[in-house]
């Protein structure tokens, strides 16, 4: 009895273990399956189409200015919050998670603020708290005037560690 | 009994593709110490939104830069990011159109390598294993150092997959490396596989080594709970075998190793027993077997220790403890029975997915998701093996997936109405205020000032004509002048009385001439220069005016375009919608169905565990009977004169 027990235990076992053989097997998709995968092939590729549209009646690229978030290294600054102004109106205020701090560390780049502009100068402010070395309250500033065309604009609030210094530094580029 | 690389693929295979696509290295990653470049700032965007792990902004706002051309500089990393986002979300036809267009487009050879691999990837996961070596075949040296290792793990679950155990266990070789040499995650599972291919080759010296690489792992020590699993996994495996190879004294060594809290316990434990059992050791057996009877019999193990203690008992000779245990399992089993029809009840009822759905929320599509949390239900313990399986897993990943698109689609279609308001009012603001705009734009005189300027510009050609500087006198000169001629006018005549005046009024009267005389140089250029100010002015008014007039024939025809594409897409999503939620109804009935299978093998396992007991039983009074019988005749012969 106890062999019989044990062979059926040993079946059951193997069937458990085959869980991970059935995963990796390879196997042709079930008619249901294969209808899902389509419905969301479409729904991706619909949702491309009206974030165009969106795009394209609410920003313009005549008039459209995106801001961006950057972080280079970023050892000597924990970044926690941002404010942007654009000609003296605050536009953007993002306080971050850590969630999003590890984004910027691994390389994205935060799209912070999507808006209009007219053409003509301008001038952009943009605040950083945080802490800093020494695990201090850390506020800086960065300013950039800038000309606005008839080409969208794109600018980039960067983020970096001047080693030199050993202090983070906040600086604005402009995308061609 | 080898361990699935199939979801590490996905996961791993992935994380490792955009990793590359950042040029991280392996060490930078390990440190999280970004050393990439970012050339466009739209394609960093769609990393920041792909580190958070929201799946489908990443790849939706991937696609709509891509069709702004602003990802021109990491075209084919986003290509490749692109296709595997899809290929992990399952749309595998359109990842292997992606990598099959890098290949064709002749992308640079790391690209290729990368594209080659996901191909042979997406063909064994669709199984044309012939079509996915051969693509395995064409992946060349520039495969960055993480995906490398799942190359290997994909090659030898080919070769596993043809039963080539002896050439798998080469390549794991390869991959897992020496003993001792298991701290990477990768190179464990490599290990593990290794072991199991070997054991399967059927060579006895490959048994032995596979033995040795099992038990390595399986007393390695292990610093994170995936590596903790696993080793259990691994001492499982190897006390199983044991048991089935006659050899329970090192079966019970490996099975000791398992941890009594971990999801391998139940089985230890039940082997653990068997193996004492082996020994002739039943008292030793019931230890395990006590501790597996008071768990949920949900589970195969704990369920079939229900029947092993009584059975423990009864070769310990106590068979009214072994009577009364195989009773109480047969009432165990029925009452299980019974809970597990309520159960498939309410799984029938649609209950179930929803309260599954309810505990295992998240904001988006999403394949590293992994439904974890048992729905608020009675006896929701009958479906933590369910939670377990693979296809059901896959299945609820794709009802969750077909409810965010759902609530996706519909809050497009609030906005396309918005989107249709807007533009409603923006034509009508047009076509009101832009006339208006123009009118008075005509109506402050664009005529006029020109008139003023072609009056100003021929004063300033007779001032130059005179080259008096009269013409460019200014106020106080002017003055002057009107106060000369009056002063000339006194002082006219011969009367000798006024010679000094006169003369004093002729020196002011030349001195006037003389300075401006000397100013009408710069004077008359300075004109010039601000009839060329109000010339550029009256150009850019000119332009504004033409720009106007253009907007007026442009925007109304711009507006009629957007009218036409929010009107194309609305029935698009009126569409989308039903077939969505049609969809959705057939997943969860999928689900339904797969769950109900599980319970229903639940239920026949229950049958033949009460059937054993019942046989047991009978067995057990026969045994009684028997003895009775002995006994009485044993009575009879001794009573007998």
């Amino acid at each position: 009895m106890m062999m019989k027990r044990c062979t059926f235990l040993l079946s059951l076992l193997l069937a458990a273990g085959a869980w991970a053989a059935d995963a990796a097997a390879p196997a042709v998709p079930a008619t249901l399956d294969n209808r899902v995968q389509d419905a969301k092939s479409d729904v991706i590729k619909l949702n491309r189409d009206l974030l165009v549209l969106e795009e394209e009646l609410l920003f313009p690229a005549n008039t459209q200015v995106a801001l961006f978030v950057s972080m280079d290294v970023g050892k000597l600054f924990e970044l926690d919050s941002v404010q942007i102004k654009l000609d003296d109106k605050v536009v953007a205020s993002y306080l971050y998670t850590p969630l999003e701090v590890q984004a910027l560390h691994r390389g994205g780049v935060q799209r912070v603020y999507l808006g209009n502009l007219k053409t003509g100068t301008h001038e952009l402010v943009a605040f950083f708290t945080g802490k800093g070395p020494h695990d201090r309250d850390y506020k800086r500033g960065a300013t950039v005037k800038f000309e606005k065309d008839t080409e969208a604009k794109y600018i980039e609030l960067r983020i970096q560690d001047s080693m030199g210094k050993l202090q983070p530094e906040f600086d604005v580029k402009l995308w061609k | 009994m080898r361990v699935s690389s199939h979801r590490r693929f996905t996961l791993r295979g992935l994380a490792a593709a955009v990793l590359a696509a950042c040029a991280l290295s392996a060490t930078a990653a390990a440190t999280d110490v970004p050393n990439h470049e970012i050339k466009d700032p739209h394609y960093g965007d769609v990393l920041f939104q792909f580190f958070q792990d929201h799946y489908f902004s990443a790849v939706t706002g991937l696609m709509v830069s891509q069709q702004f051309g602003r990802v021109e500089h990491h075209a084919d990393e986003a290509e490749v990011l692109r296709g595997g986002m899809l290929l992990s979300y399952g749309l595998q036809r359109e990842a292997g159109e992606i990598f099959a267009k890098l290949i064709e487009r002749g992308a640079e050879p790391k690209v290729r390598d990368r594209a080659w691999f996901f191909l042979a990837k997406i063909r064994y996961q669709r199984g044309t294993l012939a079509e996915a070596e051969a693509a395995l075949a064409q992946v060349g040296d520039q495969l960055p150092p993480p995906l490398q290792e799942d190359r290997a793990l994909l090659q030898a679950n080919l070769l596993m997959a043809r039963a080539d155990y002896a050439s798998a266990a080469g390549v794991l070789s390869a991959v897992g490396g020496q003993a001792g040499s298991s701290r990477n995650s990768g190179t464990r599972y490599a290990r593990f596989n290794l072991g199991v291919a070997l054991m399967k080759t059927g060579r006895a010296d490959d048994a032995a080594r596979g033995v040795a690489v099992l038990d390595e792992l399986g007393r390695a020590p292990a610093e994170d709970e995936e590596f903790r699993s696993l080793r259990d996994r691994a001492n499982v495996a190897l006390g199983f075998g044991a048991l089935s190879n006659g050899d329970p004294k090192s079966a019970r060594t490996y099975l000791e190793r398992v941890r009594l809290k971990s999801l391998q316990a139940n089985k230890a434990l039940l082997g653990f027993g068997w193996a004492a059992v082996a020994l002739k050791e039943p008292q030793q057996a019931l230890v395990p077997w006590l501790e597996l009877a008071q768990r949920d019999v949900g589970d195969s193990a704990a369920l079939e220790a229900q029947i092993a203690v009584p059975y423990a008992y009864a070769e310990l000779g106590a068979y009214q403890q072994a009577l009364a245990g195989y009773n109480a399992a047969i009432a165990a089993f029925a009452r299980e029975s019974t809970d597990l029809d309520e159960s498939m009840a309410a799984i029938r009822s649609g209950t179930m997915v929803e309260a599954l759905f309810e505990r295992n929320p998240g904001a988006e599509m999403g394949w590293f998701w992994r439904l974890g949390q048992l729905p608020a239900l009675p006896h929701a313990g009958h479906l933590s093996q369910l939670l377990a399986q693979h296809e059901f897993q896959e299945a609820f990943k794709n009802y969750r997936d077909l409810r965010y698109l759902t609530t996706n689609l519909e809050e497009w279609r609030a906005k396309l109405v918005v989107f249709d308001d807007m533009l409603a009012t923006r034509r009508k603001a047009f076509a009101e205020r832009l006339p208006q705009v123009r009118e008075r734009a005509g109506a402050s005189g664009l005529g006029a000032l020109r008139q003023r300027r072609d009056a100003l510009a021929a004063e300033i050609a007779r001032g130059a004509a005179a080259a008096d500087g009269v013409a460019f006198a200014d106020a106080k000169q002017l003055d002057l002048l009107a106060r000369i001629a009056s002063a000339q006018a006194i002082v006219a005549g011969n009367d000798p009385g006024l010679a000094p005046a006169r003369e004093r009024v002729r020196l002011a009267a030349g001195a006037l001439t003389w300075q401006l005389a000397q100013g009408q140089t710069e004077r008359a250029w300075r004109a010039q220069k601000d009839l060329q100010d109000i010339d550029d002015q009256i150009a850019q008014a000119h332009r504004r005016d033409a720009e106007l007039a253009q907007a007026q024939r442009d925007e109304p025809a711009r507006f009629e375009r957007f009218g036409r594409r929010i009107a194309a897409l609305a029935p698009l999503l009126d569409v989308m919608i039903p077939r969505v939620a049609a969809l959705t109804k057939e997943q969860q009935f999928a689900l339904q169905d797969i769950a109900v299978a599980e319970l229903t093998r639940q239920k026949e396992r229950l049958a033949v565990y009460s059937t054993q007991a019942r046989f047991a039983v009978a067995q057990l009074y026969d045994h009684a009977n028997a003895k009775a019988d002995a006994k009485q005749e044993s009575e009879h012969v001794a009573a007998r004169p």
